[in-house]
């Protein structure tokens, strides 16, 4: 009763997000998108976090595929569609081979090592000019859709529900209970039969691949990019705030957070003009500081306190 | 019933007036950064003075201005929010070509009219195309900036013989904005050989570099004449550091940035940098809107401009007052057509016309000017017209 329950909470708010467009206008669409792309963002990170690997690599990979279906518009020419579909495999076969070296790394020097991918990345972009633009970027002769918002919204959604969907399924299935346990600890996972570097790759992988279809919806709706544009450190930054603020190990903490960061940060600009990223700032360090368990953990806590 | 007739035509007429409500010009522009902040605090003080002086066509001005962030979807959703939510009549401002990029797509969708006070990357010209006859581009392009520091410098070296420019160094921040200066001045500066062009990149403070080091070696080794560095305000005091401490002393030690940190020319490191820029407080001088100008900004906020955009984003508030009071109305098609027909003597201390550019077909501001700190004060050295010192030659031994 009470999943039966839960899938027709997850079934109406598909309905409602998908007839958003009805009832809004621009603007608040435009603002839904940008939340929907940190929200993906901030699932995929998630994903892995699950089984105890950090990565800094959001921004690089999501950066990966907005160039790679750039350029496939641009110098392959490519429909713009179909540049979604190959930009995302793209990057997820890019991130299957990386994954086979950094992913013998753990803890710190993964992370660092993932950080690192995203200026490896920006640097190479930015040196092959007469390919990649170099810093000026590429334009894309329109954009995708011929810039329909709410074809857009649309597009982007169906990312976050495709990001949404393969979470669900991470918690759902036997994946979950591997990575789990490799999260707990590595060694009773491996004594257990868990092939370790198996799941991390396949996890490591479709996360990469995720956070690439989101950067290649993200260039296809702006029609331009840069290397400071597509590797923004705000593309790993925020999506790990939210993912804390809201609560992690779940996929309802990092949306729950990516809503209330996301509108919080339209919110607070259009009430603040001048200074409001500092409030905002400062807002997620006293929420990370006083709520560690995120938003998620703290409602758990309460409900388990109720109870007892 | 004649007098019932009056007082309803009179609560008519007051409802139709009341209706038209104010002349909404919608904004844009990075208010953390000091281009942003002071650009948009100086068209606050535009609107506040044509309020003041009755309005335009008896309506008041509403100035409604939202931080772009210097990020492009963010520049996107506010130019969303302005044409959809506040229905401004038009919209004025911008810093960034990067956040021009993402907003070029939603402008074109709702083909307001545009008064531009940022974006130099021609690469934002080629993304609006010729059909946009609904933007209006005040900042020079990267193309006219350089054209202009050309022209700049072979007048200076002929009515300054002292002066001699063969070897120039670029020092170029590794974005977009430094990356097209660097290619303008080859360009330019390169064409029938008369300078000969070296030049490396560097990360800029302002995106979490601040170490010159190799750059700075490259030049040293390089022997400029010129030695010219395009980067961010943040980077303008550390470079200067480095450069003493490696006793680099070009003849001309030369910076581009879009703005100078305030308080710079307070540093003794200042003496005898020159600029290229739009405008210096020195301007008050020659030009009496700039002393309106400037006095007004002092006045009201208690701090000195410390940009080009300030001055900048004033005069594009005049200008779009002044071609809706021709226009005589906010009809786009109207607006467009007095704007073609600006002639504006602005602070800048030249009159504002627009002309075709490569692409588009309303382009402002052509010609930048050369500059250079003296005893704490940006003093105009070209164009001569608008002089208001003598250049110092050459960058004095560390």
């Amino acid at each position: 009763m009470k999943r039966n329950t839960l899938y027709l909470a997850a079934a109406a708010a598909a309905v409602l997000a998908a007839a958003l467009p009805a009832f809004l206008g621009a603007y608040p669409l435009n603002v839904a998108r940008s939340v929907m792309t940190y929200m993906a963002l901030a699932v995929s990170w998630d994903m892995l976090l699950r089984s105890g690997q950090i990565s800094f690599g959001i921004a690089g990979l999501f950066g990966l595929g907005s160039y790679a279906s750039a350029l496939l518009v641009l110098r392959a020419g490519m429909d713009p569609a179909m540049s979604l579909v190959f930009a995302t495999l793209f990057t997820g076969a890019l991130a299957f081979t990386i994954g086979f070296a950094v992913l013998r790394l753990r803890a710190m020097y993964f992370s660092i090592t993932t950080l690192a991918l995203a200026e490896i990345f920006r640097i190479v972009l930015h040196n092959l000019h007469d390919f990649s633009g170099g810093p000026e970027g590429v334009v894309l002769p329109g954009v995708i859709f011929g810039g329909d918002t709410r074809a857009l919204y649309w597009l982007c959604l169906g990312g976050l529900a495709i990001t949404l969907g393969v979470s669900w399924y991470f918690e759902k299935s036997k994946l979950h209970l591997a990575l789990t346990a490799i999260r707990n600890d590595e060694t009773s996972a491996r004594s257990s039969g868990v092939d370790i570097f198996r799941y991390l790759l396949i996890a490591f992988t479709i996360t990469s691949t995720l956070q690439g279809m989101m950067g290649a919806i993200q260039v296809q709706s702006y029609g331009f990019t840069t290397p400071e544009t597509a590797f923004d450190a705000n593309f790993t930054l925020l999506p790990l705030a939210m993912a804390l603020l809201g609560g992690i190990h779940s996929t309802l903490g990092p949306m729950a957070g990516a809503v209330l960061l996301g509108i919080a940060s339209e919110w607070l600009k259009l009430k603040i003009p001048y200074g409001h990223l500092v409030v905002y700032g400062i807002i997620i360090v006293l929420v990370i500081l006083l709520m560690p368990r995120g938003l998620v953990g703290l409602a758990r806590k309460r409900r388990t306190g109720r109870g007892a | 019933m004649k007098r019932t007739f009056v007082a309803l035509a009179l609560i008519a007429a007051a409802a139709m007036a009341f209706g038209q409500g104010t002349i909404k010009i919608g904004a844009t522009w990075p208010l953390a950064d000091i281009t942003g902040k002071q650009g948009s605090m100086a068209a606050q003080q535009a609107v506040d003075e044509i309020n003041k002086a009755g309005g335009v066509l008896g309506r008041q001005l509403e100035l409604i201005v939202i931080d772009d962030e210097l990020k492009a979807d963010k520049g996107a959703a506010a130019i969303e929010k302005l044409v959809t939510v506040d229905n401004v009549d038009l919209i004025i401002g911008g810093m960034s070509s990067g956040v021009a990029l993402g907003q070029v797509p939603a402008m074109k969708k709702y083909g307001k009219v545009v008064v531009a006070t940022g974006a130099a990357s021609s690469t934002v010209e080629a993304a609006l195309g010729a059909d946009a006859d609904w933007y209006f581009h005040l900042h020079p392009w990267d193309y006219n900036q350089g054209a202009s520091y050309a022209q700049g410098w072979d007048e200076i070296q002929k009515k300054y013989p002292n002066v001699k420019i063969k070897k120039i160094f670029l020092a170029y921040e590794e974005g977009a904005f430094g990356k097209a200066s660097f290619d303008q001045t080859k360009i330019l500066f390169g064409a029938e050989g008369r300078y000969q062009i070296d030049g490396a990149p560097f990360k800029s403070a302002a995106l979490g570099g601040g170490d010159y080091g190799s750059v700075l070696e490259a030049a040293k080794m390089y022997k400029p004449d010129l030695f010219l560095w395009a980067g961010y305000d943040a980077d303008a005091l550390p470079m200067l550091e480095q450069a003493k401490a490696m006793k680099f002393s070009p003849g001309i030690y030369l910076g581009a940035p879009p703005g100078w940190p305030v308080g710079f020319g307070t540093s003794r490191l200042s003496e005898n940098v020159m600029l290229y820029g739009m405008w210096a407080p020195s301007i008050n001088e020659v030009s009496p809107v700039s002393k309106k100008f400037y006095d007004g900004f002092v006045a009201k906020y208690k701090a000195e401009p410390a940009t080009y955009f300030a001055p900048l984003s004033y005069s594009a508030v005049y200008i779009v007052a002044d071609a809706i009071k021709r226009a005589g109305s906010t009809d786009t098609a109207a607006l467009i057509k007095a704007l073609k027909e600006t002639k504006y003597e602005s602070p800048l201390g030249q009159t504002v016309t627009f002309t075709p550019a490569k692409i588009i077909k309303n382009q402002g501001i052509k010609n930048q000017k050369i500059l250079q700190w003296q005893r704490g004060r940006q003093e105009v050295i070209w164009p001569f017209e608008s002089a208001t010192a003598k250049p110092v030659y050459p960058f004095p031994k560390w």
